[in-house]
This record gives C-alpha cells, structure tokens and sequence, in this order.
C-alpha cells in the first residue's frame, strides 16, 4: 500500500468489546481516497459496530481513527461529520411528506438556508454527481433508488468527503443496483471517497477498488476484484463453503394443496387496490416462488391467506376444503404454518422466554395445551426438541427470545412452525438478516419438508434463494400476479426486470 | 330538620360574634369572654375534614373558634385534618389517637366524622366529643353542634329577592349534598317569600364524593359567570373557597354577591368588597368555642345543640352597609322565623 | 440459580425504590424544615394491634382495586376507569343488598354478582367503544370516572335515606353483614371477613394469567399485538374481555368497605382507591404477589401516616408524596433491573455461542 498520499482513513488495531461479546477486535483497515472500499463478512461479524465506531456512534475502547493522515477521536457522530464523513444508513432517514429540499436541509439549516440558496446548492451537487433528482418533489412520491440518492446527497450536502453506505443494495433491484454503481462511480472521479458494507459478493466485485474482509470481528484480509473470485471472498468470510440453495428433483404431486381464486383487497385508507383478483394453485410437494419489489402486495397476499385480512372476493381452498371465512387460529389449526417476514413483530414475543414462544401461534393445540390450560411441560418439552433438533443456540428454554441472535431466533419459528405436521407453510423472507449457516439449515428444512409433501408458498427478496428452492415462480406487481417464470431457466437479471414490469421471459 | 329534645344556646353565642363584623343582634352578653386567659388543664382535640386549617372556610372556621378559646382560656390543643380518599378507619384512628392522648374534649369537624364519632365515643366514654354538622352519632358523651342553615339562607334570600332588579338570582353550591341543598332551599324559600315571581338559578359545582367544588374558585367562577349572564344579578354561593371566583365574577358582571360562614366582607381582598351585598353567617367558630367553654365551665354539651338564629348561630351580616335599607324587613323575617310564624323548609 | 439471581435482583428493585423515596422524601422534609427523625420515627414504629387491623382491612381494598387495574396492564390497557367503576359498582351492590330481596347470604351473592356486572359493564362501555370505534381507553375511561360520579350521586339522592347531612342507601340489614375476624389480639377492631375475597380474586388472577390459554393470550397481546394478531388471537375480543374483567374486579373494591364496615353507600364511602391501585399494580408489577406486598406497603404508610400531625406536626399527606416517589422509583428500578437481567442474559448467550463454536472447531480442527 502506497504512504504517498495521505490515506482516506486509517483504522489501527480497533477493538470493541460490549458484555460478553467482543464485537471488534484489532480491526485494521486502510481505505485510499478516491475508491471505493468494500467492507464485507456475514451477518453479525462486526460490520455496522466498526462503521458506527468509524461514525462516532460508538466509541472504541482501544485502537485508533486517522482521518486525512489526522488522528481523530469522535464523541458523537457530529464530530465525524465535521471531519468529512457521512453515512447513509440501511434504513432510510427521510421523511415522507418532505420534500426532496426539506429533507436534505432538515437539520443543516445553517449551511445555505433553506430557501433560493439551499435549492441552488442542491442542484450543484445533483448535477455535480449526476444525480437525476427534482429538489421539489415530495419524497412518498420516489422511488426506493431515488430516495437512496436523496440520503446520498444529504450527506454530500453536509461537506462529506468520505460516505459509508451500509449495505446499500439491500432495497434494490438489480436495475436500480447499476444505477447506484454508476453513482458510486462518479462520486470516485470526483475524488470522494466510498465505504460500502455489504455481503453481496457479486456486487462487491462489480464496484469496488478494494474489498477487506471481516469475520469474527476482526479483520482477515483485504484483497482487490482482480485477484479473487466470489467464491475465494465467501471462504474468507466464512471459514468454510459457501452453501447452496438449489433443490433437488422435483416432488410436486398433482393434489392440489392451496387454491387461491379471485382474491382482492382493498385498501382502507384510499388509493388503489392492494390486492387484485390474485388466483394461484400450490400442489403437495411444491413450492411456489412469489418474485416481487417489496411492497407490491406480497405482505397483503400473506395476510389474506392467514385470515388476518379477510377478502371481499375470491375464495381460499385448503386440500379442498374452503377456508375463506375461517378465523386464523381455525387456519392455523388445519394445518398451516407461518414464518412471518418480519420475526421481531410477528413471530416472537421478543421479552418472553423461549418455550412461551413455542406456545404462540399453537395455543389451541397439544402439546401447548389443553382444555383451556396451557400446559407447560408439554410445551417446555416441545421447546426443548425444537432447541437440539433445530440447532438453536441458547443456554435454555428460559432465555428470552430477545438475547437471541436473529438466525437462532428465525430458527425457532422456523421448528414451531414446523411442528403439528403442517400441510402448508408460508414462507416470508424465511433467511433475511439470518448468517449463512442458519440459512443452510433453513433451506434444508423447508426442502426436506417439501420431500415429505408440503406445500409451500414462499416469497423473498433474494433472488438467489427464490430461484434455488421454487418450482415455480410467480411475479407480482401492483397486487396482482403479473406472470410466471421457469426458474430453472431464468436469470436473476431477468427475474429482476420482470419484477419492474418489464416483459415476462416466456 | 329534626325536632328532637335541644338546648337552645341564646345570646351565649351572640356576645362572642366579632366587635366590627357587626350583626344586627347586639342581644348583649351573657358571658364575660374576658376570662383569665391563664393556664388551663384542658387539652382540646380537633379533627378537621379534608383541607383542615387554613382552607378559607368551614375548617377554618372552626379552627378560628378554637384560637379564640385558647386565646381566652390558655387551653392547650392539638389539630390534625383529614386526607382526600383516606377511609373510614382514619377517621376513627384520628379519633381514637386524640382521645388515647388524653385529649378531652374532641371535636370532628364535619358530617364526615359521624361515623367515626359513633364507633370511637363508647370506647372513651370519659372523653367528650363535639360533633359538628351532625346528629348522626348521638351518645351521652357526644354534642352535636349543628345550625340552621336554612334559615340563615332564608334571610339572604329575601335580601337577594329585595335587591335584585332583574327578577333572577343565583345560587351556587359546592356540593351536591343535602347540607348544601338546606341553604339552597331556605335561599329560595326567603327570595319567594318576598318575590313570588322571582327565577333562582341553581348550581352545584361538582357531585360527591369529588368534594373539591369546596376548594375551587375557577369553577365557582364559570358557574356565576354563567348565572350572571343568563341575567342574574345577586348570587349567593355555599361553595367554600370557590366562593372567591363567584366574587370575581360579580365584581366582573357589575353583579351582587352572598357570601357564607363568615362574615365575608371581611376575608376577601379589599377591591371586592363592594360587591358583597351581605354574608349568611355560620357561626362554626361559636359553636366551637361555646363547646369548649362548656367544658371547661363544667357542664359540658351533650345531645343535639342547634345554634339557631335567636341565638346568632346563623344570621345575615350588614359590613359594606349594602342591606341598611332593607334591613328592618330582613330582621321583620327572621322575628317571624324565630317566633315559629314562618317555618323554613330543609330542602328543596 | 439463574433463577434464583433474577428473583433477587426482581426483590431489590422495589426495596431500592422504598430506600429512594425515603430519602428524597427526607430532602423535602428538611427543605420544609420539618422533624426528620420525628416523621420516620413515626411512620416506621411498630403498629398497634389494631392498626395492624386498618391496614391489613385497607391492604385488602387496595389489592383488589390493583388487580382490576393489573389485568389491564398485562395486555398493554390503561383501565384508568377502575375509580368509576368501583363506585358505580359498590352503589349497585349497597342498593341491591339494602333492599334484602333475597334473605342473608343469598343477598351477600346477589349483591356480588350485582357488584362485578355493573363494574363489568361500565368498563365494558369503554371496551367496546375501543373495539369498535378505536377511542382509546384511557380517554373513554377518565369521561366514564367523571359520568359514574355524576350518575351515582344522582341515584343515590333518589333513593337515599333522608334526614341527615349524610345521604346513604339503606343499610344492609344485619342478616347479611359479613362478620369481621377478631384474629389479631389487642385490638378491638375486626379484619373484614372479606379480605378472603381479596385472597381468592389473586389466586383467580393468578391462575387466569399464568395457566390458561386465556391469559396467554391476553399476556402475548400485551406483549406484542402485531405477534398476537398474527398468532391467531383475536385482539378485539381480547380488549372486550380484558375490560370486562378488569370492570367486574374492580367491581369487588368496595365489597369488603359495604359489607365490613359501613354497612351502607353513602357521601363518605372511600373514594380514589381506584387511583391508588393503579399505583398499588405499577408498584407490583402485576404479579399477584408483588401487589400483595405493594397494597400492604401503602396501608402501611397511610396508616402509619395518620399520626404524623400528632406526633411530628407535619400533614399526613407527606406519606402522598412519598408513595408517589416510590412509585417513580421503583418503575426506575424495574427498568434499571431489566436491562441490567437482559445485558446478563445476553452475555450467557453469547457464552453458550463461544462454547458451541469452540466444540465446533475442536471436532473440525
């Protein structure tokens, strides 16, 4: 590495420690000016602590920051900003019924104002960077990329010079993936600096300059694009091979399991509808891909088959039976289970123990309980099978699912819901935010399971995992089923621009 | 009312009303109040209600006669005053602790205390206790020192009746209970009594057991403002402390006001003044002193003791010279009342 | 032994609290320039036989009208109504039994169950206009204090026993009193035979919100209603039947005060308990045995407080300040404790991680 030029950011031997876990430990990592810098590893190894340390959200407790060759000490992420650098977060900042223009101001009044001299300013740096973006529009009325790019320029417009984006790509699709890499690209010839935290290795290889690698906390091994494959990056990250989630022979029967015709929903608050005349047939033994941009009606499909939206229209048929005026508990009942998509809201009592979470969703049922009582060494025994043959990790069945780890914790559900013999499982984002071993073992259960009939209805934002364990995948856009494709013969880039509304591949 | 066997106290009572608060009853002493103001034995209990000394009204009322009884007789004294929402057992252990200090005698200060007052007395049988407002607890060892209020009421009334110019007056309660609803009714049985015709406007300012319609003066001001508006022109207020925004919103409305228990000419500041056309006086500070020096004379009240209006334990007051015109009617009435030829009715 | 850690450290946070707003209590006391040691001296000297009484008689309303309040709480319900409807309630019940339909213990039963209907429905007025129209109970339940005041002391005019300036219904007839317990020797007063009530309306919570299917429900909706919802518990139903409950306990509050002590409902039957429970529930933090100590603690202080203007010359209301200090505190507390448990529980985690990937690399190394 070359000392010619002073470097963007030097971090020495950082290391952070919270109770009984040490989150980073003698991290060292060199970041040039003007490249872009792929930090990666898995979920849980020490990414975001080392940015929030580098943001001064958290402070170290050993080790040093040289920013520009200075060394820097941050108390609040106020001071990181005054040297030059800016982080835009995972989860966007913006409010909606702002304006492009209110939103970046907001907070930085001071600068330019907010007015004539803000707006000038504002467009400076769009057109600086190439930044496609009207400083008057009402941010609810942008898309995802854009609202990415006004956090972007929230952050340029604040005077950074170096910008951590935190797993940028997560929200994206493919199309709008490349847009934000030739943003990237031009904040580089400008001369900026870029961090970029991620665990997509394709991408990572695409765009960045250099790559370090995190595991465990600590830093392994920065390489550049050239030298590596994805594949040599996924060992660094995990020690090991990466795993697969491609099925095996087809085991789809022709019983017809689930028969979803003419559901819609309507949206209560106004607007347009939420769901329109969705029809689908699952058989035993298959699963059924729903490919979608989040937010495209998928949660909604969920929810009406869960009967926790009930449908104007259209029937549900469960193995033939019509279940569409059933309660949800009467669903749960016959045999249908549910790993929701977002498990701290609704899969898990977060402040309850673990076997008081196996209970949930099975209230009505052996070995939960019985005539009315909850009967607690049934389900302290069921917790304790779910625990060793699901592999979750945990001193015992009193620990809070809060102190879980996200993988043990989606773990858990993934055993509940499997317990009772489903007949059906529905599968929202069943490995987001979970590391790539509890991933393995997710996608193993969900196909053995598929070997021994169920059917299965699962809808992910990972392409990778959509294509790997479906038999068949359906598009959705707009709340309604727009096409399907083979995924044995698409593409992710494919899928990607059939999820936009672009021409469905035959 | 009850017509049950009664001492009535005359002119005892009269000769302690305040030289300067003026009443039109100089009936003369019976008693020289200029005791030597020595050392005496007697230690005296008093139990307030909910707000005790120092809530401008009834509490302090009583408090007031016991000042002046130790101011003349040098007896010592302890005070200790209900809490909002306590129980019925507080009440007894208040009770209980003042006569096991040997405080004797012990005085409730309330209707609150009769139940207290009835369990506690036969366990202390050599205490005396003074009950007020009450005839509840009735026992060998127990005075209740109750008052007429009605026909106190009665007198403002007709004063009320005789200087309104609208034909409509008001009357605001703090309270719905029956002790107010007596002034209520003998209030508008005096404005009758002289205007056949008049409108009484009636409001009560909050309902039991919220009792803090007594202690309010934001609320006793709305309520008389809204009177006032509706073309009232004298309001008479039984409403304790709120009393003071029933003043405020007379003196706003370029209305009259009644005060009650003391002579409130004399308690509000001095740029109210003018519009307090009178005061039906409550003479809770009699009654409380008369008890105690009964005591201390030896032969202490027992049985219901009405401080009536013969006796000045209720009465209509004249500071701010508002009713010297019609004061000879209003002392007309309250002969007739005394003489049994008008007979005030207790509610309403 | 984990346990074991968690119960003491559960133990120390309300003892902490008591410390805490002893002292700060202190600090406003020698601010007013008042007897410290006097005011301590006297509230904790050792109770009389029959105060033990008071405050074991008073510890049993308070427990109840904490309960109506905790089974509220535990499904995330503010019932800040329990004050109304215990009122409303105990007015029905005086007036039922008053008018001895039904002869000695059959009238006890009748006026119960008339007690925990009419408390049921009016909390239930407030359940289902959140139910159906969304209006937040705390909202609702404040306006129902204030109409339950305005209605009882209505009805109690018309229908009371005139000719005192203390307007009650009409007495119980002796035949259905419930007799007092002499238990405690020394004292002349009795401990009201209904404090079993209060003992049985515990073991009943207890049993609902830990053993059925139920109080699960109830306590997961309370948990998360998102993680509810999707569970398949039906949430609205739930509301109903927390209020309805939460009405019908607080119903019984004023059970033991009408059929131990005043025999009738009247202008000076005991107000703000309701208030005092939702204090009382905070203080035990809704466990059955928590509020327990919690009610006996502000029977205690109330109780001992009585004497304060007679030996210390300070209002009893000093001992106001000091329940509403502890129980800041001890939600202070709590809150410390639970982060301080949930940091332990997370650090054991992360151990048994370390432990899984140590074997891990040991069977692979």
């Amino acid at each position: 590495m070359s000392d010619e030029t002073p470097v963007a950011v030097r971090l020495t031997g950082i290391g952070k420690r919270f109770p009984g876990v040490i989150a980073n430990d003698d991290v060292n990592l060199t970041v040039h000016p003007g490249t872009v810098h792929a930090v990666v590893g898995e979920n849980g190894a020490g990414k975001s602590t080392l940015m929030k340390i580098l943001y001064g959200v958290q402070a170290p407790d050993s080790g040093t920051i040289e920013v520009e060759g200075n060394q820097v000490s941050f108390s609040s992420p106020a001071d990181a900003i005054d040297v030059g650098i800016g982080m835009v977060f995972q989860h966007f900042q913006l409010a909606d019924n702002f304006t492009v223009l209110e939103n970046i101001v907001l907070g930085a009044e001071k600068l330019h104002g907010t007015g004539e001299r803000a707006r000038r300013r504002i467009r400076e740096l769009a057109s600086a960077y190439g930044f496609a973006i009207n400083p008057d529009a009402l941010v609810e009325h942008l898309g995802v990329g854009a609202r990415q790019r006004v956090e972007i320029l929230k952050v340029l417009y604040r005077g950074a010079r170096i910008i951590i984006l935190d797993e940028p790509t997560a929200v994206l699709v493919p199309q709008e993936v490349d847009e934000l890499f030739d943003n990237l690209r031009e904040l580089k010839a400008e001369g900026l600096t870029v961090i970029f935290i991620s665990h997509k290795l394709d991408e990572v290889l695409k765009v960045a300059d250099e790559i370090t690698v995190i595991r465990r906390g600590t830093t392994v091994d920065t390489v550049v694009p050239a030298d590596v494959t994805a594949r040599d990056l996924a060992t660094l990250m995990v020690g090991s091979e990466l795993p697969s989630p491609a099925t095996e022979v087809s085991t789809v029967t022709d019983q017809v399991l689930l028969e979803v015709s003419g559901v819609g929903l309507v949206d209560p608050h106004g607007g347009r509808d939420l769901l329109t005349d969705i029809r689908f047939t699952i058989h035993r033994g298959e699963v059924l891909g729903i490919a979608g941009v989040e937010g495209n009606g998928q949660s909604e499909l969920v929810e009406v088959i869960m009967g926790i939206r009930h449908s104007p229209a259209g029937t549900i048929r469960l193995a033939g039976r019509e279940i569409s005026d059933e309660s949800t508990t009467r669903r749960r009942e016959t045999g249908i289970g549910y790993i929701p998509e977002d498990r701290h809201r609704h899969g898990l009592l977060l402040d309850s123990p673990l076997w008081e979470n196996r209970i949930l969703g099975h209230q009505t049922r052996p070995p939960c309980s019985r005539r009315g009582f909850i009967d607690r060494a049934g389900a302290r025994a069921d917790t304790e099978r779910i625990v060793t043959s699901y592999d979750v990790r945990t001193p015992g069945i009193d620990t809070h699912a809060r102190a879980l780890s996200g993988g043990n914790q989606q773990k858990l559900i993934v055993g509940r819901e499997m317990s009772g013999d489903p007949v059906l499982l529905i599968a929202a984002h069943p490995t987001r935010g979970v590391d790539v071993g509890a991933q393995a073992a997710i996608w193993d259960h969900i196909k053995t399971a598929r070997r021994k009939g169920l059917a299965v209805l699962l809808i992910s934002a990972d392409l990778d995992e959509l294509i790997g364990l479906s038999d068949r995948i359906a598009v959705m856009l707009r709340g309604a089923l727009v096409g399907e494709v083979d995924p044995r013969t698409v593409t992710p880039t494919q899928l990607g621009s059939a999820m936009t509304g672009a021409e469905v591949p035959a | 009312m009850r017509r049950s066997a009664k001492i009535m106290i005359a002119g005892m009572a009269a000769s302690l009303v305040l030289a300067g608060c003026g009443t039109d009853d100089p009936d003369g002493p019976d008693t020289d109040p200029g005791t030597d103001p020595g050392t005496s034995e007697v230690k005296v209990g008093l139990a307030y209600d909910v707000g005790g000394r120092g809530d401008q009204s009834f509490n302090d009322a009583a408090a007031a006669g016991l000042d002046r009884a130790i101011a003349d007789f040098g007896v010592d004294s302890t005070e200790s005053s209900a809490i909002d929402g306590e129980p019925e057992s507080a009440r007894e252990e208040r009770l209980i602790q003042l006569a096991d200090a040997g405080f004797n005698p012990v005085i409730g200060v309330g209707f609150a205390y009769a139940g207290a007052v009835a369990k506690v007395a036969p366990q202390f049988p050599d205490t005396q206790f003074g009950l007020i407002d009450s005839t509840d607890a009735m026992g060998d060892n127990i005075a209740n020192l109750v008052f007429p209020e009605h026909e106190g009421s009665f007198l403002v009334g007709a004063a009320a009746a005789l200087k309104s110019e609208t034909g409509k007056i008001g009357f605001i309660g703090g309270v719905n209970v029956p002790l107010i609803a007596k002034f209520e009714a003998g209030y508008a049985a005096g404005a009758l009594a002289v205007n056949p015709d008049i409108e009484i406007e009636s409001t009560y300012l909050t309902q039991p057991p919220d009792f803090s319609g007594f202690g309010d003066p934001a609320k006793g001001r709305t309520a008389a403002e809204g009177q006032f508006d509706a073309g009232a022109d004298v309001v008479y207020h039984a409403a304790g402390g709120s009393g003071l925004g029933v003043f405020q919103a007379a003196d706003t409305a370029g209305g009259l006001a009644i005060g009650v228990d003391s002579d409130q000419y004399h308690t509000v500041p001095s740029e109210l003044q003018d519009v307090i056309l009178t005061s039906m006086l409550k003479q809770v500070d009699v009654a409380v002193y008369d008890y105690i020096k009964s005591f201390i004379d030896g032969s202490p009240l027992s049985g219901e003791v009405v401080f009536g209006l013969e006796a000045g334990g209720v009465d209509y007051s004249t500071s701010g010279g508002l009713v010297d015109d019609i004061a000879d009617q209003l002392d007309e009435f309250k002969r007739q009342i005394i003489a049994g030829e008008i007979t005030v009715p207790d509610s309403m | 032994m984990i346990r074991v850690r968690s119960m003491l450290m559960t133990m120390a946070a309300p003892i902490l609290a008591v410390a805490l707003a002893v002292l700060i209590t202190t600090v406003v006391l020698l601010a007013a320039g008042d007897p410290v040691g006097r005011v301590w001296g006297t509230i904790f000297s050792e109770p009389r036989p029959r105060n033990i009484v008071n405050i074991i008689n008073s510890g049993s309303v308070l427990y109840l009208s904490a309960l109506a309040a905790a089974v509220g709480f535990r499904m995330g319900l503010f019932n800040i109504g329990v004050d109304g409807q215990y009122r409303i309630a105990a007015f029905a019940a005086a007036y039922v039994a008053g008018q001895a339909w039904v002869p000695g213990i059959l009238n006890i039963a009748l006026a119960i169950l008339t007690a925990m209907l009419v408390g049921a429905m009016w909390a239930g007025i407030a359940g289902l206009l959140k139910v159906t129209r969304g209006i937040s109970e705390v909202i609702s339940t404040i306006m129902l204090n204030a109409i339950a005041t305005a209605l009882v002391a209505w009805m109690l005019r018309s229908v009371a026993v005139p000719g005192s300036n203390n307007i009650t219904t009409t007495p119980i007839p002796e035949s259905s009193r419930v007799p007092g317990m002499a238990l405690i020797p020394g004292a002349h007063n009795e401990i009201y035979g209904f404090v079993f009530l209060a003992v049985a309306a515990g073991l009943f919570y207890w049993v609902l919100l830990s053993r059925t299917r139920f109080g699960f429900n109830l306590r997961a909706t309370g948990a998360s209603e998102s993680a509810a919802v999707a569970s398949g518990i039906d949430t609205k139903k739930m509301i109903l039947a927390a209020m309805l409950i939460s009405g019908a306990v607080a119903g019984l509050v004023g059970m033991p005060l009408l059929f131990g002590d005043s025999y009738s409902y009247g202008v000076t039957f005991q107000p703000g308990l309701g208030f005092a429970g939702i204090a009382v529930a905070l203080l035990g933090r809704n466990h059955p045995v928590g509020i327990a100590f919690g009610a006996l603690l502000f029977a205690f202080l109330n109780e001992q407080a009585n004497a304060l203007q007679l030996q210390a010359g300070v209002s009893a209301e000093i001992v106001k300040v000091m329940q509403g200090i502890t129980v800041l505190s001890v939600v202070i507390a709590y809150e410390v404790v639970r982060r301080a448990n949930r940091a332990a529980e997370q650090r054991r985690v992360a151990a048994e991680l370390a432990r899984a990937r140590a074997e891990a690399t040991e069977v692979t190394g």
